[in-house]
């Protein structure tokens, strides 16, 4: 423990305990010289990056190997950051307390855009410099990984490299590589040839774009160092009974976001909804066993002292063996008081019946994602779900007693018309029809719908990749639209800030030019931008102008299909004729089976030699 | 049913814990030592813990206590053993025992409290100067100090009767530093917290003090009655 720190600087910020690393499972190594010394970054508070999945899992994994110490690090708080600035105290990692620019590595996690300039603002707070080209020869290799790395563009100034796809293998290769290259004594150079030839990993440097000048497109992107391939294949694990999972899992002291055991019960997603990004990147769908995820959870719970588990993945309900596990759950642990919670569960996809027997004291309301407000949009999505579904699972839902539904939807998707945006407050007044159909006598007496939007933000790999955001002013008016015809007392509407959705998607489907507006935004003081009260529109709009770049140019232009992406370089199995195909499909409003009904071919069998899906 | 007080103490590396985390981290440390808590009956059951005094953040404490109940016959003995096996470094039972059936609940056996305080100073003084403030603090018949009603009324209560002692550890003083030890005293379930006790005191004598957050506070002991 440092004690200057913990005598003078903590004392004086909130969440104090939450910059010691000294919770209950948190590794601590006594370092030497042949120690690999790993700071994992999460560009967000301490209680939202603790509650993140992909941290636990290469935590645990780097601190088993005897030569490694990973430790953790997150971004301050502006009040830490304030008193880190006034001693002129580097930003430190939590379990050694310290400063991060002393490590071999640190390794961010890419969650999610809005994180970006805090990404900056950490290099500026570990004092490490923030472009690669300027970095020195004993600083840290500043890596990344996580969802955003698919479109790595836009941070390319900022990282020695980026691992594309699931990490666990190719982590610990890049570690044996490291330790061959530390012994080798060679130059920054070196180990960044070396490790680009590993499959999976982009080292940004040794690649450049030219741009039409007139349009300002990508003209060509190829390597410029012979080792660099030309296309960088995503890596996945196969086995996911095989694959490392954590059990001493760090116990945090604070209340964090998802403050529960979180066992990941698959990868990957069946549906194909043609929004979502996760369900493209993350294919193919790959489950854990029930005896695997039934061993996993009782060792974590033995190790923890948690009573909540929740069975996380992208649609939980699509879980091949979803009723079995849960009976084996809630058989195991009801007396033990450990409550079971299932996130992300899709309209059709779980029974009312089983959502009873977990959720045995009622806390709160329950979320379902119809997405669209009419069949037909949700047709041009393939989220396949129908409103006599959405109908009849509420219908059973007010039945059991709940009275607290939320409806999310996304505003602004392809071929969206005003009828479309009165569909979500019609969709809105059959709940509450049908709560009224319930008997008097069973249904709860407090009614409240509330119908939740976001504007939707296209990303890369997606087959809307290639279409524009709506404007701003567009978003605004249909809000407003959706507003005057919710005609009910009983129904709320929220919207998110579509300054925000405009920045994200920006950045979701930005190039290389984009890292001198990060720079200015950082220096004008922008940092979690996603937290509301500190998102200032204003200075990053400043931030583009000063760096001579439109920001319309990347969130609200249609792209044709000949234009050469910014990640075309990525591949992700999936193929860019599917992703097409699909654009058209929608276009049509025709719906494409999910993967376990027909294959459709997306690509991802003949990605990887001798793999099968559903099998 | 097993109820069971523990004797604890929490040093340095815990102390910027707030009250509630740190009553969730015993609920687990229960849980990962395999011991099995009672839960209260009702809707929403909550496990039967009970602590005698809340900790702020930042005091270091070597005589705090609580109660649990545990559905398991297990000796006080074992308990200990087994939860200072799951404890995180900064918290540990130092004493365990059995509670006779009709024991009185910890808040309602809160007798007496003693801290030690170490604080800066803002200007140069002696030790002279501060034993006589002191005394002549402790000489007032009353201190009236405002305080804020549940329903935020604000009212003046005197606070003189929970004031047990005030002294200077004067050999302890060097560098600005000095070592205030108080005594308090319980008077149905009611007692001053330290700091604004040490708060009033400084008004006393010119915001001699410097009351921030680094001030350290110890409890030394906390008296039960029997």
């Amino acid at each position: 423990m440092n004690n200057y720190i913990e005598k003078n600087i903590l004392p004086c910020v909130t969440k104090p305990i939450t910059y010691l690393g000294n919770e209950v499972n948190a590794v601590h190594k006594t370092p030497d010289l042949d120690m690999i010394r790993f700071a994992f970054a999460f560009p967000d508070t301490y209680e939202v990056g603790m509650s993140h999945l992909g941290m636990k899992i290469l935590y645990g994994l780097l601190n088993e190997q005897p030569n490694i110490w990973c430790e953790r690090v997150f971004a301050p708080w502006i009040d830490m950051e304030e008193e880190l600035r006034k001693h002129d105290l580097a930003l430190y990692a939590l379990e050694s307390m310290d400063p991060i620019n002393t490590f071999d590595f640190v390794g961010f996690t890419l969650q999610y855009e809005m994180s970006f300039s805090n990404i900056i603002n950490m290099l500026e707070l570990g004092k490490i410099t923030k472009k690669t080209i300027d970095r020195k020869e004993d600083e840290p290799f500043v890596i990344a990984g996580g969802p955003c790395a698919y479109n790595p563009e836009p941070l390319s100034d900022f990282f020695d490299f980026f691992v594309i796809g699931e990490a666990e293998d190719v982590l610990l290769e890049i570690m044996d590589a490291y330790r061959l290259f530390k012994k080798a004594n060679g130059k920054r150079q070196d180990f960044l040839k070396t490790i680009a030839a590993i499959e999976g990993i982009y080292v940004p440097s040794f690649y450049e774009t030219n741009y039409d000048p007139d349009l300002g497109t990508i003209t060509s992107f190829k390597p410029i160092e012979s080792i660099a391939p030309a296309v960088i294949k995503k890596r996945f694990i196969e086995d996911m009974d095989k694959v490392y999972y954590p059990e001493k899992i760090v116990v945090s002291y604070i209340e964090t976001v998802h403050d529960r055991v979180s066992y990941e019960i698959f990868r990957g997603c069946t549906r194909g909804c043609r929004f979502c990004q996760a369900g493209m990147i993350y294919r193919p769908m790959r489950e854990k066993s029930v005896d695997t995820i039934q061993n996993g959870i009782r060792n974590i719970i033995d190790a923890t002292g948690y009573d909540e588990v929740s069975l996380s993945s992208l649609s939980s309900g699509d879980y091949s063996q979803i009723e079995p596990l849960i009976h084996n759950l809630v058989d195991e642990y009801d007396d033990k008081k450990v409550g079971i919670s299932l996130p992300s569960l899709r309209i059709d996809s779980v029974s009312i019946e089983m959502l009873e027997e977990i959720q045995k004291v009622r806390k709160a309301g329950l979320t379902f994602a119809p997405e669209a407000g009419t069949q037909r949009m949700r047709d041009v999505i393939n989220k396949g779900v129908t409103e006599e579904n959405l109908i009849d699972t509420v219908r059973t839902a007010f039945e059991k007693g709940w009275g607290h539904i939320k409806l999310y939807f996304m505003i602004g998707l392809p071929g969206e018309t005003l009828e479309d945006i009165e569909g979500i407050a019609r969709l809105g007044h059959k709940t509450v029809d049908t709560y009224y159909g319930v008997d008097k006598e069973i249904r709860d007496k407090n009614l409240k719908i509330v119908l939740s939007t976001a504007s939707f933000v296209p990303k890369a790999f997606t087959p809307f990749q290639w279409i524009g955001q709506n404007t701003r002013e567009t978003f605004k008016e249909k809000q407003n639209y959706l507003k005057s015809h919710i005609k009910d007392r009983k129904i709320s509407y929220s919207w998110h800030d579509s300054g925000v959705s405009f920045l994200e998607a920006v950045f979701a489907r930005g190039d290389r030019r984009l890292g001198e507006v990060l720079l200015k935004a950082q220096e004008k003081g922008c940092r979690f931008d996603g937290w509301g009260e500190h998102f200032q529109f204003e200075k990053w709009m400043e931030a583009f102008d000063e760096a001579g770049i439109d920001p319309n140019f990347y969130a609200t232009r249609d792209r044709d299909y000949e234009e050469i992406l910014p990640w075309d370089f990525i591949n992700i199995g999936v193929t860019k004729e599917f992703l097409m195909n699909e654009n058209e499909k929608a276009k049509d409003a025709l719906l494409t089976q999910f993967c376990r009904e027909k294959c459709a071919n997306c690509g991802i069998m003949s990605f990887k030699e001798g793999w099968r899906c559903n099998e | 049913m097993n109820k069971i007080r523990f004797k604890f103490k929490r040093t340095k590396e815990l102390r910027l814990l707030s009250h509630l985390d740190q009553q969730r981290l015993f609920q687990r440390a229960l849980r990962r030592g395999n011991l099995n808590v009672a839960y209260s009956q009702g809707f929403n059951p909550h496990p039967k813990i009970a602590f005698g005094l809340a900790m702020s953040v930042g005091l270091i404490s070597d005589c705090e206590y609580g109660d649990v109940v545990l559905t398991d016959e297990i000796s006080s003995e074992l308990f200990k053993e087994k939860m200072n096996r799951v404890l995180p470094k900064g918290l540990s039972i130092i004493e365990a025992f059995q509670c006779e059936e009709g024991t009185s609940s910890l808040s309602a056996s809160l007798l007496k409290s003693q801290y030690l305080i170490r604080v800066k100073l803002k200007r140069e003084s002696t030790n002279q100067v501060l034993t006589r403030a002191i005394n002549d603090y402790l000489d007032k018949p009353t201190i009236l100090m405002d305080k804020r009603t549940k329903k935020g009324k604000m009212i003046q209560r005197d606070i003189r009767c929970f004031i047990e002692d005030i002294r200077l550890n004067d050999n302890k003083s060097e560098n600005g530093i000095i070592e205030i030890e108080i005594d308090l005293k319980y008077i149905d379930q009611q007692c001053i917290k330290p700091e604004l006790l040490l708060e009033n005191f400084n008004e006393s004598i010119n915001d001699l003090l410097i009351i921030d957050p680094t001030i350290e506070i110890y409890r030394k002991n906390l008296i039960l009655k029997k």
